[in-house]
């Protein structure tokens, strides 16, 4: 008897010690990568591993168990964690949970598997507060659209088994089974064939339902193309945008025999959880049907959340971790109506439209590696949005720059000067006893010299169809810095020098990447407020702006590549090559350079003219449909100077020597003169 | 564009002969000039640089003016000629024609008075 006794004393022993082991394992567990401290003594608050959302607890179980022992304030069951915790109303409650659970085997209701919970106290329950969600732009959710009899009747339409092998779309798919009406969709190309409508159209049974989304303004055209999924707890579908070119806006889905949770993310990351109740009607347009894709996480749980307001369950799901539960699936059939689209999609969300494909433009090059890629990126990046700001950017360049003027002032009367990237010609008139020549790479601007009674005409600053040796003078004003390799930038410097008479003199302007030298900032940095700065100069007519880039608004660009650049460029400056091929950054106005090679936002003011076809929308981040279109952004490649470089740049060509070389205002200058 | 412009102006299509591409012959289908010929004020601003190079003067149809063939040997004293070339040179402008490259063909159109020299990317 007593050797018995022993035995079990020592199992006890033995079980006593295993679970501290595992007890004091899920306090370093916790620490190491939750940041949780749990503490010796004893408090108000229990975090109980292995009782979490993340490993198939459910709410009703939890506080089942956790109840027992005392009244509770709050039981917190964070998303996808395998913890939770909870804060009763005394300590010795707490104490009593702790005492009785810690260590003990409990069987998930849902799943039938047994797991051993683990307590520590802590200090507080305390999680940050959920954010509310909102829906993504464009979409609803309407519950009880059908009935419960017409929902049955739609279901039993469906004869997933009679049709197996007839020309009936019906494919298991691996992760659910479909049948199509209408047109077959086809998995291969993610389109329909628009010319082989399958035979029947869609069901009878659909028409009502349909007649009463026409009604009630859900849906603006009647669709033609139905896919019905039937999705078993455990399935779902991958995430994905319905193809742009395939069908038109308006896309619904119908939600039969089950709720599910449906996942939408948007191209920079943000996803919202959207329950989709029994009989309610999804609908997607604009934004949330072209540029957010849906889908459904293959699980046999949804975590949503735990109350109902008066029995309504649509919503997104929040991060609200005092009110979160796991809720089985149950076997869920959609129907899915379409309209199949008849010409190409117009959309503003050129980045993620099949239709758009070519015209687009990549939402970030990479740093060219050759020739070709150099020009290309130029073409995408410089040449195409001068065409496109045009007018715009020549109406926020007026003021012509102190320095530059008192350059051109000083050459005799009758010189032949050219200005190599006139821009809108602000430096043609400034001394009338000169003959000068504008050009530019961008013919709107050109022409807008035109206007002004200007010499100006269009060409490449790589090759001027101008005769070599008959300048007296050539200046080259913020123009050389969009020119995207250290052999191009050479290149126009020395077409530039070829222009000039012996004795002809250049003047040189480009973008310095010191925006503050010798302790003094720049005028671009230091005009926060671009318009503030445009009514001054408009009232006094005096005040300068820096020519090499005025931005109209202070606006925030996203910078979030800046990092990755530094890494890949450390010393392009001075002709070193960079090596490693990265995306290029976009700087964020008025702000100091982090890289030499860079993407500049241009903010195109609503109203500001410009031509119609291919706006480049360049997804702002969170941006509405509409601010989309009234100002659209643009990003000009840029090639910041650091200091000493224009010059070294100048020093390699033989047929030139540097007179002079200067900061001014956030720019590296120089003044060549021709041997 | 005036014709001091087209002076200075050369063909730059690729793969031409040295000190080819110019002068660029000129079509006109409608200029405009102001003054008269001879003018009777007096050039402003002074007379341009001279022509520097070749200072060959091209025949420009539509365009009433007169002037030599080539410049005087004393043109740089010779008043009468400085004003004829200052109208020349500096009142008569192209608005609508082209650019024709002597060498290749090439033509560059004229619109609104500015010439588009830009060459294609298959031409660069």
């Amino acid at each position: 008897m007593e050797a018995e006794t022993s035995e079990d004393h020592l199992k006890v022993q033995k079980m006593k010690k295993k679970v501290l082991r595992k007890q004091v394992r899920a306090q370093h567990t916790l620490m190491r990568h939750e940041g949780i401290k749990c503490i010796p003594h004893a408090t108000q608050s229990l975090v109980i591993a292995n009782a979490g959302l993340g490993n198939g607890m459910s709410r009703l179980q939890l506080l089942k168990i956790l109840e027992e022992y005392g009244a509770m304030e709050t039981l917190l069951m964070p998303p996808n964690k395998p913890y939770s915790f909870v804060k009763y109303r005394t300590t010795e409650d707490a104490k009593k949970a702790f005492n009785a659970l810690n260590g003990k085997e409990v069987t998930l209701e849902d799943c039938g598997q047994n797991i051993v919970l683990y307590i520590n106290f802590v200090e507080k329950v305390s999680l940050q507060n959920a954010v509310p969600t909102s829906l993504p732009p464009g979409l609803m959710v309407i519950e009880k659209i059908i009935s419960p009899e017409e929902e049955r009747k739609m279901l039993e339409s469906i004869d997933w088994k009679g049709d197996e092998d007839t020309q009936n779309a019906q494919k298991t798919l691996k992760h659910r089974r479909v049948k199509h009406f209408g047109y077959e969709f086809r998995y291969d190309n993610n389109n329909v064939d628009k010319d082989k409508p399958l035979p029947g159209g869609l069901p009878e049974i659909c028409s009502p339902f349909l007649e009463k989304c026409l009604k009630q303004g859900y849906i603006k055209h009647k669709p033609d193309q139905l896919t019905v999924n039937q999705y078993e707890p455990g399935q779902g579908i991958p995430p994905h945008t319905d193809t742009h070119s395939a069908f038109e806006d308006e896309i619904i889905s119908l939600s039969l025999g089950a709720e599910i949770v449906m996942d939408f993310k948007h191209p920079d990351g943000h996803t919202v959880a959207i329950m989709l109740p029994r009989c309610s009607l999804l609908v997607m347009t604009g934004e949330s049907r072209y540029l957010w894709t849906h889908g459904i996480t293959p699980r046999k749980y949804d975590v949503i959340q735990a109350s109902e307001e008066l029995g309504h369950k649509v919503r997104a799901i929040t991060a609200d971790v005092g009110d979160l539960t796991l809720n089985r699936r149950e076997t869920r059939t959609s129907f899915t109506f379409r309209k199949v689209r008849r010409s190409p999609c117009n959309c503003i969300y050129p980045s993620v439209c099949d239709s758009q494909k070519g015209q687009q433009r990549p939402v970030q090059p990479s740093f060219p590696q050759n020739e070709m890629e150099a020009s290309k990126l130029e073409q995408e990046y410089v040449h195409k949005v001068y065409e496109e700001i045009a007018t715009h950017f020549s109406s926020t360049r007026h003021s012509p720059w102190p320095q530059i003027t008192e350059f051109l002032r000083s050459l005799p009367a009758g010189s032949i000067v050219a200005d190599i990237g006139c821009g809108n010609g602000k430096y043609l008139g400034i001394n009338e006893n000169l003959y000068m020549v504008g050009c530019d790479r961008s013919k709107n601007l050109v022409d807008i010299c035109g206007e002004k009674h200007f010499q100006a005409f269009v060409c490449d600053a790589l090759s001027v169809p101008i005769r070599s040796g008959s300048c007296d003078a050539c200046i080259s004003i913020a123009v050389i810095h969009h020119f995207s390799t250290a052999e191009r930038r050479l290149a126009t410097i020395r077409e530039l020098a070829r222009l000039l008479r012996p004795g002809g003199t250049a003047l040189i302007y480009v973008w310095a990447m010191e925006q503050e030298y010798k302790n003094q900032k720049s005028k671009y940095l230091k005009e926060k407020n671009g318009s503030k700065n445009k009514d001054k100069e408009m009232n006094t007519g005096t005040a300068q702006r820096p020519f090499s880039d005025q931005e109209p608004d202070n606006s925030n660009q996203d910078s979030a590549w800046s990092d990755q650049l530094l890494k890949g460029l450390k010393d392009e400056s001075c002709g070193a090559k960079p090596v490693a091929d990265f995306r290029l950054p976009v700087h964020t106005n008025r702000t100091s350079f982090h890289s030499q090679d860079l993407l500049v936002p241009w903010h195109l003011k609503s109203g500001a003219k410009k031509k119609e076809e291919s706006v480049d929308t360049v997804l702002v981040p969170s941006g509405s449909k509409e601010s989309q279109e009234l100002n659209p952004v643009f990003h000009r490649y840029y090639h910041v100077f650091c200091e000493g470089e224009l010059e070294a740049v100048c020093r390699s060509l033989d047929c030139v020597k540097v007179q002079k070389s200067y900061y001014d205002q956030g720019n590296w200058c120089v003044i060549l003169e021709k041997l | 564009m005036k014709l001091l412009t087209h002076n200075l102006l050369s063909s730059h299509v690729p793969g031409l002969r040295p000190g080819g591409g110019f002068p660029l012959r000129i079509e006109v289908r409608e200029g405009k000039c102001e003054g008269r010929d001879p003018p009777e004020t007096p050039p402003v601003p002074a007379p341009p640089s001279p022509l520097r190079g070749r200072g060959r003067l091209v025949e420009i149809p539509l365009l009433p003016f007169s002037l030599p063939p080539e410049p005087l040997p004393d043109y740089e004293a010779n008043e009468e000629f400085l004003r004829r070339l200052h109208h020349v040179l500096l009142e008569v402008e192209v608005l609508e024609g082209s650019l024709q490259c002597p060498d290749s063909g090439r033509r560059f159109p004229i619109s609104r008075g500015v010439p588009n020299m830009l060459l294609t990317e298959e031409e660069a």
